[in-house]
């Protein structure tokens, strides 16, 4: 597999465009998008192969000292003058706005570069049949391992980005994919329980090899899930697992210093730039370059490389993410966080890969400095507050802690809920070995949805359940 | 666009397919303040193809995108490479949908107006609200959306159906004494009302000045919590999810025919029909993914299951009669008017941080942003708190209005009272 063919061909005819259209804007750019994804499933009645969330086509965006403009298509294609005409067209204001846009700061960077990037795949290797086959497996798997599993559900969801982004100076494509697995069971004894275990890469060998390997704790799970009781509401001391603690880096900080969100006033973060926000033991960081996993790549949809932001460092916030335009209106250099949904949608400032960085507490002792409290595993949703720094995150399941030891108790589901600043000052300890969740999507608001993902070690927490 | 119909007529290994388009067109305004940012203009046209495949006793399908960019070779070797993965795929036969012509346009205004001068005027009509002292709006994004959905398939259906859509996202934004708060408003319209819209958006800057002004209360421990029409379309979207044929034939569902929401309920009994189309509500629809007429079907009746609605494939399946696949949800009329809901003390949540649901577990709660505690005595805005409650408990003591409104992909009461939810 390699970069499309289909966004190669048309170099030529984009750069003519951008030509074209740079005869009357200051700043012209052309993202091109083409992205494939495919899903496998086999649950115990049927199974599919089916196109996923692909998309193709491009986003054509100008700028000539005001409001930025943009034109969404599927097809760049023709007559380059007359298209140029009908982008113009199609972006023109109202009269009466036009009084009424805004004045950056600072015009856009277009600083030369020309440069392909490419992180291969091995999706190739495997013919439909044989990835049809392995979802079959792990969901014979999964209901042959208990008779209380009345459905069951293997999934493989490969996909591949290939983009290509052209100015005036710059000429930047990249290729590279991701692969998700997952296996599902739906457990029944009494009441009905849908437990899941994930495994993910940029190749799809290592999901078929690691996603059998979780078959048994996926029926454990179920088999207690199944009677997890509700928490009892109350503030406790909690031990967070990676995906948790991922969840609270991301909702509680990460959309936080998000700078569109700086550019609105929407977040209490711009004043707290060079200030403690967290306990002094803390470290976050965001970047499509931090890491390798599922928000991984060269360059943003505005055509800046990826970044490696540190946002947190011992305690203190010092750096925000930042998309292009919201850089324009603050003054300040973009990070490489400008993403959007797809070609047809927005850009705006979107978290990559973002993680709590490790240190040396010993899980076992932060579960021994626990009394009485709970260890919570598994994302299932959370929302952001940035301006007034509440949160709200839910985990699958927590497992009570008595006297320092994890018992049998489970509850779910579990949500956590509070100040961010007091949940951040509350950290205590924290854990080494670092593991990144690559199997996340995230909204921005209730809509413009893209692929995160968040991690982290085990933190030990004070925070309000319910 | 390239006539796909043409090559999948083409190819003799096909025993049936599907073809989905959409043609999308958009003009969007996004306002920083009181200041346009960006405008973005949009056409584009996503076409699926679904390609059906029988053999050995089972039917195969396979499901594929063709984009504007998609050649000739490119999607006979598409079409080819659906009817091989179709091969794989084993499933119970059914047969497709038959028949069936329609052309229809939504009613709707946004057409009388050109796309950036809609725009405009939208935007004129949010910030006419913007006229406190100590609020304003800090962002707004404005979505004018015209789309023309079409489903054609091998058994001669061959529907359309044209919507307009006007979306509003806007942050209302409360600052006193130092310090802001602001809360998410998202409205969506099949019909320009510059005063609805202006309304709309005032009450959210009365709601975000209380916010300002909230508390975190002392404990409460338990109390009746009021939730409104957007939680109430979540909840019950919730419940009728459940009564989905894909549900019940995935084993995935919580309740069956007959089992009961309420079963010994004290207050409103549930009366829940899935519908094709509610009034108002930009999510009404005359057919289905699959072509299939939509047709309305009762599923909840006296807090009970009386039955289930879905697609044309579950239902063939079940052997259920086809509804196809119905996304509005009407709630009858509760017994209680807007003063006897407010009698007794109450929360009446007005933002939550997103209300939680999980049938399989029981449990219904959700971070409260803005709530009105009335307590017997006086009304006081809180914030900072959480509620929890077992669904089934708190179902029981479900009491309705009797005012209706419509919500997203709901048309029912404007508000319900649960009664026992934990308070922390």
């Amino acid at each position: 597999m390699a970069f499309s063919k289909f966004l190669d061909e048309k170099r030529k005819i984009i750069k003519e465009l951008v030509a074209e259209l740079g005869k009357t804007f200051g700043y012209v750019s052309v993202l091109g998008t083409d992205v494939k994804a495919t899903l496998y499933m086999a649950d115990a009645r049927s199974s599919s192969i089916r196109d996923g969330s692909g998309e193709c086509g491009f986003v054509v965006k100008l700028w000539n000292g005001n409001a930025f403009m943009e034109y969404s298509t599927d097809d760049i294609s023709g007559d380059m003058k007359e298209l140029a005409k009908k982008i113009v067209e199609a972006t023109k204001i109202s009269a009466s706005l036009e009084d009424k846009t805004i004045k950056p700061i600072s015009k856009p960077a277009d600083e030369p570069l020309v440069k392909s990037f490419v992180r291969g795949v091995d999706f190739d290797e495997y013919t439909d049949g044989e990835l049809l086959d392995f979802c079959k497996s792990v969901r014979d798997k999964v209901k042959n391992a208990s008779d209380k599993v009345v459905n069951a559900i293997g999934y493989l969801q490969p996909f591949t980005v290939s983009k290509l982004f052209i100015t005036k100076n710059r000429e930047l494509d990249q290729f590279y994919g991701w692969c998700n697995g997952m296996a599902i069971a739906v457990y029944k004894d009494g009441k009905i329980v849908r437990a899941r275990e994930n495994a993910y890469s940029y190749n799809v060998s290592e999901v078929m090899r690691e996603l059998p390997s979780k078959i048994g704790k996926l029926i454990d799970k179920a088999a207690h899930l199944v009677k997890a009781e509700p928490i009892k509401p109350g503030v406790y001391d909690v031990i967070t697992d990676s995906s948790i603690t991922g969840l609270i880096a991301h909702e509680a900080f990460g959309h936080g210093v998000e700078m569109d969100q700086f550019v609105k006033d929407r977040a209490l973060a711009k004043e707290y730039v060079g200030k403690y926000v967290a306990s002094p033991i803390s470290n976050m960081r965001d970047g499509a370059a931090a890491v390798v996993s599922a928000a991984s790549y060269f360059f943003d949809d505005d055509g800046v490389l990826a970044g490696d932001t540190q946002i947190i460092k011992d305690g203190i916030l010092v750096s925000g993410i930042c998309d292009l335009v919201s850089a324009c209106q603050l003054g300040v250099k973009p990070t490489g966080n400008g993403r959007r949904e797809s070609f047809k949608r927005k850009a705006y400032t979107r978290m990559t890969n973002t993680f709590f960085e490790g240190r040396n507490d010993k899980l076992e002792d932060m579960i021994k400095s626990v009394k009485h409290g709970y260890m919570l595993f598994e994302t299932n949703n959370g929302m952001e507050d940035p301006k007034n720094w509440q949160i709200q995150c839910t985990a699958e399941y927590g497992i009570e802690i008595i006297d320092g030891k994890l018992t049998e108790n489970y509850v779910s589901p579990v949500v956590m809920s509070g100040s961010v600043p007091e949940l951040l000052k509350s950290i205590t300890m924290i854990s080494g070995g670092v593991e990144i969740i690559g199997a996340g999507m995230c909204g921005k608001g209730y809509k413009e949805w893209v692929r995160v993902t968040d991690g982290g070690p085990a933190l030990k927490v004070k925070v309000k359940l319910a | 666009m390239i006539d796909v119909t043409k090559y999948l007529k083409e190819n003799k290994e096909l025993t049936d397919y599907r073809v989905n388009e959409v043609k999308n067109e958009s003009y969007e305004a996004f306002f920083v303040h009181r200041k346009l940012e960006t405008v973005r203009a949009t056409e584009y046209t996503d076409v699926s193809v679904t390609a059906y495949k029988d053999h050995d006793g089972k039917k195969g399908e396979s499901s594929f995108s063709v984009y504007a960019s998609t050649t000739e070779s490119e999607l006979r070797e598409k079409i080819a490479a659906a009817a091989k993965r179709a091969e794989l795929v084993f499933n119970e036969p059914y047969e497709i949908p038959e028949g069936g012509k329609a052309e229809t346009e939504v009613s709707s205004n946004v057409k009388d107006y050109k796309p950036k001068e809609l725009a405009a005027k939208v935007a004129e009509a949010v910030y006419a609200a913007d006229n406190y002292e100590d609020g304003s709006i800090n962002a707004v994004e404005i979505f004018i959306y015209k789309k023309k959905i079409t489903v054609k398939n091998s058994r001669g259906v061959d529907k359309s159906e044209t919507g307009y859509e006007i979306m509003i996202e806007a942050i209302p934004t409360w600052n006193e004494g130092g310090e802001s708060v602001e809360l998410y408003e998202a409205y969506r319209t099949s019909e320009f009302d510059f005063a609805a819209i202006t309304a709309e958006i005032d009450g959210k800057m009365k709601e975000v000045r209380d916010r300002k002004h909230a508390v975190k209360p002392e404990k409460i421990g338990n109390a009746n919590v009021i939730l409104n029409a957007k939680e109430i379309s979540e909840l019950i979207s919730e419940l009728a999810a459940d009564a989905d044929y894909a549900t019940a034939y995935t084993h995935s569902n919580v309740k069956n025919v007959g089992d009961g929401w309420q079963n010994n309920p004290t207050g409103d009994k549930l009366v829940v029909t899935a519908r094709g189309a509610v009034k108002g509500s930009v999510y009404s629809a005359t057919f289905d993914a699959d072509g299939t007429s939509l047709k309305d079907k009762k599923i909840i009746d006296g807090g009970k299951v009386v039955g289930r609605y879905g697609s044309n494939r579950f239902a063939k399946y079940l052997g259920e009669e086809v509804t196809g696949n119905l996304r509005c949800f009407e709630v009858e009329k509760g017994t209680l008017t807007a003063e006897e809901i407010k009698k007794q003390p109450y929360i009446e949540c007005v933002s939550l941080s997103g209300l939680q649901l999980d049938l399989y577990n029981d449990y219904i709660g959700g971070g409260i942003r803005l709530a009105y505690y009335f307590d017997g005595e006086k009304t006081v805005p809180v914030t900072g708190i959480s509620m929890s409650g077992r669904l089934s408990n708190v179902l029981e003591t479900l009491k309705a209005t009797d005012k209706i409104v419509t919500e997203r992909n709901y048309r029912g009461p404007d508000k319900i009272m649960l009664a026992g939810m934990e308070i922390l």
